[in-house]
Formats: C-alpha cells, structure tokens, sequence
C-alpha cells in the first residue's frame, strides 16, 4: 500500500512537470508563431508590392523607348527641309550620345577583370583581400581608359555617365546604384591603339595582375555600349 | 484471474507507452519549431531592406513617369509647331540648351559644398621644412563620394569633372584633371545636398576626414551658391556612332 502512495506521487510529480514543460513551450511558440506569421506577411506583402512596381518600371520603360523614338523621328521630321534645324537637331542627337542617354558603337577595347580562382590554392598569397577586384579598382582603371582617350565606358552593361559613382556594396560593387559582380566586363570605345596603352609596363593593370587578379584585354572593332537606364536631372543646379 | 491480471498490465503498458511516444513527437515537434523561429533575426532584418528597396523602385518609376511625360509633351509640341521653321528653332534650342547643362558646357549655380586641400607640411630633424602631396586617387576618390552623395556638378581648381573626366598624377605635385595642370591647394566644389555631400566626404569613411586626421588640410564651406565653371574643352565623338 505504501509502496503504491510513492509511485503514484512520483508519477504525479512527473505528469505536472511534463504538462508544465510543454505549456510553457505552447505558449513560447504561440508568441513567436503570431509573429513570425505576421512578418512573413509583411515581407511577402513588400516582395509582392516590389515585383508589381518594378513590372510597372519596365513596361513604362519599354513604353519610355518608343515615346524616344517617336520624339526623335518628329525631331527629324521638324528639321529635314532646313540646314539649320539640321545642324541643331545634329547637335542635339550627338550630345544625347556624350551623356550615355543613346546606345552607341564603335571600335575599342574590352577589359575584364576577375577574382582570382585559385584562391585557396596560391599558399603566396598572403591577404586574400588582394586578390579580389575592388570598387578602388575600378575606379582606377576607368579613369585609366579616360586617359587613354575613352569616349563612351561600361561596366556589365552599366553605361559610365558623368555623375556615375561606383560604390562598395559587400561582396559586390554598385554602379549607377545597381549591383554588379565579379567578373566586371568593361568596354571602352575609342582609338583602340590608345585604349590599349592600359596595358602599359607600370599600368594598374599590371599592377592588379601582380595582386593575382585575371586580366584580360582584347580589341574589338565592333563594340556596343548600352544607354545609361536612369534619367539624368539637376535638382539644386541652376544654369548661370 | 492470473491472465486477467495479465492482461490489465498489458493494456496498461500499451498505454502508457503510446501516451510516452507521443508526448515525445510532440515535444520534438515544438523544438522544431522553436528552432526554425529563431532565423526571425534575419526575417526582420530582411524586411527593412525590402522597404528601401521598394522604395527606390518606387522613385525610379516616378522619374521615368516624370520623364515620359516630357517626352510626349516634346512630341506634341513638335507636331504643333512643324509648320513654322522659327518655332521648331526654338524648340531645338531649347532641347540643347537642357542638354548642354547636363554635359557640362553651362556654368551652373546651387547650393553645394566647397573643399580645400592643403599638402601636409611637418618639418623633419634632418632636412628641415618638408611636405607630403596630395595624390590623384585622394581627388578620385572625392570626387566619387561626392557623386555617390548626389552631386549634379563638381569641379577642381575650376576644372569641370565631366562624362569622360581623368585625374592623373604627372609628378609628386602636379594632377592633370581634362588634360589640365593643377597644383596644390585644390579647391574641389560640389552642387547637390549640402548634408549629404558634407557628411559622404566628412563623415565616417570619408576620404576629408581620413585625410584631416592624417594631417593634411581639410577645409570645408557649405554655400548656397556655389558657382561652377563649365567645360570648356572638347567631348570626344570621333569614335562613337
């Protein structure tokens, strides 16, 4: 009889601290599960608002490139029986060409700059940091191919406009404010004879290559450099 | 009797054992859970980027609506005025005119920030007075942050940093800007938001803040009209088409 008063006891013991363990853990799992589900919400409720405003950007942009085209054909249209117009609307489309707001071609040179793949093989390596292509890097070899008498620039596809900044985003760089990553393919179109000067003994080039970077350079006749997509505006810059 | 005994014993073992697993499955099941809510850290994080990432797409679209705009109202007033060679003139004109303010080719006036580098001068015990330069990559990199704080026009020392703009070092003291000499002090101004452009050269990670703490002379004006010169070179067109 006694010895049935001990089990029942510890049994009992037993029960409360199990139903107790787990109500503490419902109710825990209550709280964050209200939480969680809410955030989630939001979240897919911002992915869901992003995906519709970004849709909404391509198909005005789409749009945007037609309404050009239109505006360029009645431009055209304004000024054909008049040499005048003719030179102003010359003038016109060649400057839309220098601010990167039309797509242009030519001969130049290609550059493409890479992260070294052997990382962790190359033991004389001894920052890794340095074999990784940084925003510093490519500031510097754009500015190179400025020198070297470049006319219109890209990085990926990211026209190089004047007020372009190049940014250090993680992992990544940002151009124009949108990521790019490594490998950077940057076109530059001018005379190809100059442009190649980047690869001079005592370059920057040379110098990333020394750094453990891959560096290529190729010539091209036939190179395409893409508008830039945003819209150039002054907002505190006033014509004197 | 006996095997009733039995069998009693029997049930409850089967129930209590049944009743163990699945108060064991349920546990488990919590422990999942709990261990699944914890990536809410990164959720939440998460959440604040997709808000600033939907509200850049949100400004970009709003500026090419704005854009959109113009170019049809450009459009109409084309065909309005296609009769009439002076007015398509004017309309020309003014489409350049916009144009050549956004090259570069007007001076333009704003509220902006104006910065002035000095080289480090420190005497030294064996050859006296002595002086470290200011580099090329310190303007490069100036200038870049300025343009990721929002500058519209920049110059040096009166040189307008346009499209196709290089700074380079020819020696120790002289920086070519557009194919131009500048020496020392150089006067770099910048058009665009005060605060920004102030805190992005000044501020943590700033190269004029970097640069004062190494000794050099940093000194830097907010202004609400800064006047800066336009480009009076050439642009290159000889290869683009």
């Amino acid at each position: 009889m006694k010895n049935k008063y001990k089990i029942s006891i510890i049994i009992g013991c037993m029960c409360l601290l199990l139903s107790l363990g787990i109500s503490i853990q419902i109710k825990t799992i209550n709280n964050i599960g209200t939480s969680t589900t809410s955030t989630n919400e939001i979240e897919n409720k911002l992915r869901d608002e992003i995906l519709k405003t970004k849709e909404k950007y391509d198909n005005l942009y789409s749009d945007l490139e037609q309404v050009e085209n239109q505006l360029e054909e009645e431009r055209n249209n304004a000024a054909s029986n008049n040499s005048d117009l003719e030179e102003l609307e010359k003038n016109i489309t060649e400057g839309n060409k220098i601010l990167g707001l039309a797509e242009v071609t030519g001969q130049g040179i290609i550059v493409t700059l890479n992260d070294n793949q052997l990382l962790t093989s190359n033991n004389y390596i001894l920052d890794p940091n340095s074999a990784l292509v940084h925003d510093m890097d490519v500031i510097k070899v754009i500015n190179e191919l400025k020198n070297a008498g470049a006319e219109a620039i890209s990085i990926n596809d990211q026209r190089i406009i004047a007020t372009t900044a190049i940014e250090c985003d993680g992992n990544v760089i940002k151009v124009n404010g949108i990521k790019v990553g490594a490998p950077f393919e940057i076109k530059a179109i001018g005379l190809p004879e100059y442009l190649i000067n980047v690869k001079r003994y005592g370059g920057y080039l040379m110098y990333l290559e020394q750094r453990g970077i891959t560096v290529n350079v190729s010539k091209s006749d036939q190179i395409t450099i893409p508008k830039y997509t945003g819209v150039i505006k002054f907002e505190y810059a006033e014509s004197k | 009797m006996k095997i009733k005994i039995k069998k009693e014993k029997l049930v409850m073992t089967i129930t209590i054992a049944i009743a163990c697993f699945t108060l064991m499955l349920v546990m488990f099941m919590q422990f999942k859970v709990v261990r699944q809510t914890d990536i809410t850290a990164i959720e939440s994080m998460r959440e604040s980027e997709l808000r600033i990432e939907l509200a850049n797409w949100q400004e970009k679209y709003d500026e090419l609506n704005e854009k959109h705009q113009e170019i049809t109202q450009k459009i109409s007033e084309y065909q309005e005025e296609k009769e009439s060679d002076e007015k398509t003139a004017n309309l020309l004109e003014k489409e350049l005119e916009e144009i050549n303010k956004l090259l570069g080719k007007t001076d333009v006036q704003g509220q902006g920030i104006q910065i002035i580098l000095t080289d480090k001068s420190y005497t030294d015990s064996s050859d006296g007075e002595n002086s470290e330069p200011i580099y090329d990559e310190d303007l490069l990199v100036i200038v870049n942050q300025l343009f990721e704080a929002g500058a519209e026009a920049i110059s040096i020392n009166d040189q307008r940093i346009v499209a196709m703009s290089d700074i380079v070092l020819l020696d120790s003291s002289i920086i070519k800007v557009n194919g131009q000499r500048l020496l020392s002090p150089y006067v770099i101004k910048a058009i665009g938001n005060q605060e920004y452009l102030k805190s992005a050269v000044m501020g943590k990670g700033g190269r004029g803040a970097e640069l004062s703490e190494l000794g050099y002379g940093v000194d830097v004006e907010e202004s609400d009209k800064i006047l800066i010169e336009k480009y009076d070179g050439t642009f290159g067109t000889k290869y683009i088409n």
